[in-house]
């Protein structure tokens, strides 16, 4: 057992820091983050500033709303003397608009769509308790008969609530699976290359088991990657928080990151050990691509249908190819990201996964012991699986 | 004791070893020699269990070769084999870790080697980084980290300049004085001679000789007496025994059983000797004989 472990510390500290890993590691946090970012950008400003011209009823009912809300967003007002000031402001760009005496709104150009919401809701309430006050009843009464729940929402479908959110999340999950799925399926296949192509396997193996040679191997890229995993997360919920996004996260955020480290396990199991068992066939590196066509076939095929998932969550499709193996590996938690699913299906993907995945285990592990060794021309697969 | 026991191993229809068999006694320094596709290299390769052979077997101290044995023998593949981007000292206590040493013992044993093999100030620098005969330098310190039991080096000498040849040679003499048996490959048949205790010549996958040099040269190489006698009259030889070939004043005489005192004898009665002695067969000679 020690072997295993000795190889796997060699892959995490040589693998670890080499360039590739390294600016793999940076240029899918930063893009995480910035995916993670990118709604901000597009979800338009979270703070107004007003300016006000004698205007006090809407400045106070601004104030009140934007103190009391919920909402992420906020209204400053700004007095200003006159109304040629407040024009001035507003071209300048100071201020986003300006309420001229309880009637009027100064913009450059046309109000923003919220904003305008925001100061028109204001407006009313302010109107409505000045008439009725005027109309001679108590401002307590009517201060309190103004006050209305807002409408609750209800959905009689799907709980569509959080839908944007959920695909945004899954399209991360399915970019990042995919990433580093691949990425460390070329490891895994480069690292017995070079062994087997320097002859070093034969001292290792008269030194180790192929199984720990294998197995350390598969084991110490795996941890690289899910640290290079987990990293991603980490960044990606963190810039969420820090942006103010996370109010809009789905229910159950803790559930589809540990169903997508649970399914990346797996799927890498899978990938790498047949990355493993397909490279030892070749002697030299120019031969790998070519010997692991099958292996990004089959990649390539889970990637497109989980981004399909993505985009057509309900389709019979994307049910079907989230419980075949491997392709479920990157399609059901693409599918758990992006909505609900029955316990059943996930369940029954995921017991359908083990197996294959031990399956691999066992026929890729033998297939490597048989060939690893048989240096030279290519190995042919059917020599091996005997 | 390494025992190969009539090993026999074919690849498709091209048969690389026939009833290959010879052992390594402990302490004992083997010479193994061959031309190019003898068979050195598969002979070695299944005694190390990288191959597996058709027939035959491989005995360490009597008993078939176990796994756990074999990881207790330093081993030196014909083609090397090192991580290019790995540190010296770091694969070195790699190898040694892998062999069943621990952390501290593993990072003594590299820094005795380095040292030994002069690589002490190429420690930190990455395998690729250094010269071919430098590389070698530690493909040897990785066969020898875990002070091993047993030494089977294929080629150990090729591509050494004489100075690492010599710190080679010093560290195996070490190995055998410590009771391992050591088992090398060479082409480098003056090394062989100089070093081994006992040579096998190998020839197309079969075992024509093995022995100590002298057994080998007392077998195959029959002894050339030469005799140089000045102003010698001409027709002294006659009827000494033994073929004879005459170049100049020099008589080499080849057959000749005993001492060969009375060839002496004729020979200063004859003239003034200026020469007489045995001259022994080279490896060389042997080696050239054997695989005739």
């Amino acid at each position: 057992m020690s072997g295993l472990w000795l190889v796997a510390r060699r892959e995490i500290v040589t693998r670890g820091r080499t360039k590739g890993f390294v600016i793999g590691l940076v240029v899918s946090a930063l893009l995480v983050g910035a995916f993670a970012f990118l709604p901000k950008v597009f979800d338009g400003p979270d703070s107004y500033t007003v300016g006000v011209v004698g205007s006090p009823a809407v400045q106070r009912e601004l104030v009140e709303a934007s103190a009391g809300s919920s909402r992420e967003t906020k209204v400053t007002t700004r007095p200003f003397a006159d109304e040629a000031a407040a024009r001035k402001a507003v071209l300048d760009g100071d201020v986003d608009a300006a309420v001229v005496d309880e009637h009027r709104v100064l913009a450059d150009g046309e109000v923003d769509r919220e904003l305008g919401a925001l100061l028109e809701g204001a407006h009313q309430t302010a109107q409505m308790q000045k008439q009725l006050t005027d109309a001679r009843l108590d401002p307590a009464t009517v201060a309190r008969a103004i006050q209305v729940a807002p409408l609750e929402q209800v959905s009689v479908g799907a709980d569509t609530r959080y839908a944007a959110a959920r695909t945004g999340i899954a399209t991360i999950v399915v970019i990042v699976l995919f990433f580093l799925i691949f990425q460390s399926a070329m490891f895994v296949a480069m690292g017995v290359v070079e062994e087997k192509g320097s002859r070093i396997v034969e001292i290792l193996l008269t030194s180790i088991r192929p199984w720990q040679l294998l197995g350390g191997k598969v084991l110490g890229l795996g941890v690289l990657a899910l640290v290079n995993l987990i990293v991603v997360m980490a960044v990606g919920l963190g810039t969420a928080a820090a942006t103010g996004f996370t109010v809009d996260l789905p229910p159950g955020m803790t559930g589809i990151v540990l169903g997508t480290l649970f399914w990346f396990l797996l799927g890498y199991a899978f990938f790498s050990v047949l990355a493993a068992a397909l490279s030892s066939l070749v002697s030299r590196q120019e031969e790998v691509s070519s010997v692991l066509t099958p292996l990004q076939m089959l990649i390539m095929v889970s990637y497109f249908a989980a981004f399909f998932t993505t985009m057509e969550p309900g389709t019979t499709l994307a049910r079907v190819m989230s419980l075949i193996p491997p392709f479920s590996s990157m399609v059901m938690p693409v599918r758990t990201a992006g909505g609900e699913v029955p316990l059943w299906e996930i369940g029954l993907a995921a017991a359908l996964m083990l197996a294959a995945t031990a399956g691999m285990l066992a026929v890729g592990a033998r297939i490597y012991e048989r060939a690893v060794l048989r240096t030279g021309a290519r190995v042919k697969l059917t020599e091996v699986v005997r | 004791m390494i025992e190969i026991d009539d090993l026999h191993k074919r690849y498709g229809d091209k048969t690389a070893l026939t009833g290959v068999s010879f052992a390594v006694k402990p302490g004992e320094m083997f010479g193994f020699v061959g031309a190019n596709g003898a068979g050195k290299t598969t002979t070695m390769r299944i005694l190390m269990g990288v191959l597996s052979a058709d027939s035959g077997q491989v005995r360490w101290n009597g008993a078939p070769l176990a796994f756990a044995d074999r990881r207790r023998f330093g081993y030196m593949p014909e083609e090397r084999g090192l991580y290019q981007k790995m540190k010296v000292a770091e694969q070195v206590e790699y190898f040694g870790r892998l062999n069943g040493l621990a952390p501290a013992a593993a990072r003594q044993a590299t820094a005795d080697l380095l040292e030994r093999l002069s690589l002490t100030e190429r420690a930190g620098d990455e395998v690729g980084a250094l010269s071919l005969g430098n590389q070698q330098r530690v493909q040897l310190a990785v066969a020898l980290v875990h002070e091993p039991q047993a030494l089977v080096l294929d080629e150990p000498f090729s591509g050494l300049d004489p100075i690492a040849v010599d710190a080679l040679a010093e560290v195996l003499v070490e190995r055998r004085r410590a009771g391992a048996p050591v088992l090398f490959s060479s082409h480098q048949l003056d090394l062989v001679e100089r070093l081994c205790d006992a040579v096998g010549i190998i020839s197309a996958g079969r075992m024509v000789a093995s022995g100590t040099v002298a057994e080998l040269r007392a077998k195959e190489g029959r002894g050339v007496l030469k005799v140089v006698v000045r102003e010698a009259a001409p027709g002294w030889t006659a009827g000494l025994p033994g073929d004879l070939t005459t170049d100049g004043d020099e008589v080499r005489f080849t057959g000749v059983d005993g001492d060969g005192q009375e060839i002496l004898r004729a020979a200063t009665a004859a003239g003034r000797v200026e020469h007489f002695g045995w001259e022994r067969p080279s490896l060389t000679e042997i080696f050239r004989e054997a695989v005739a």
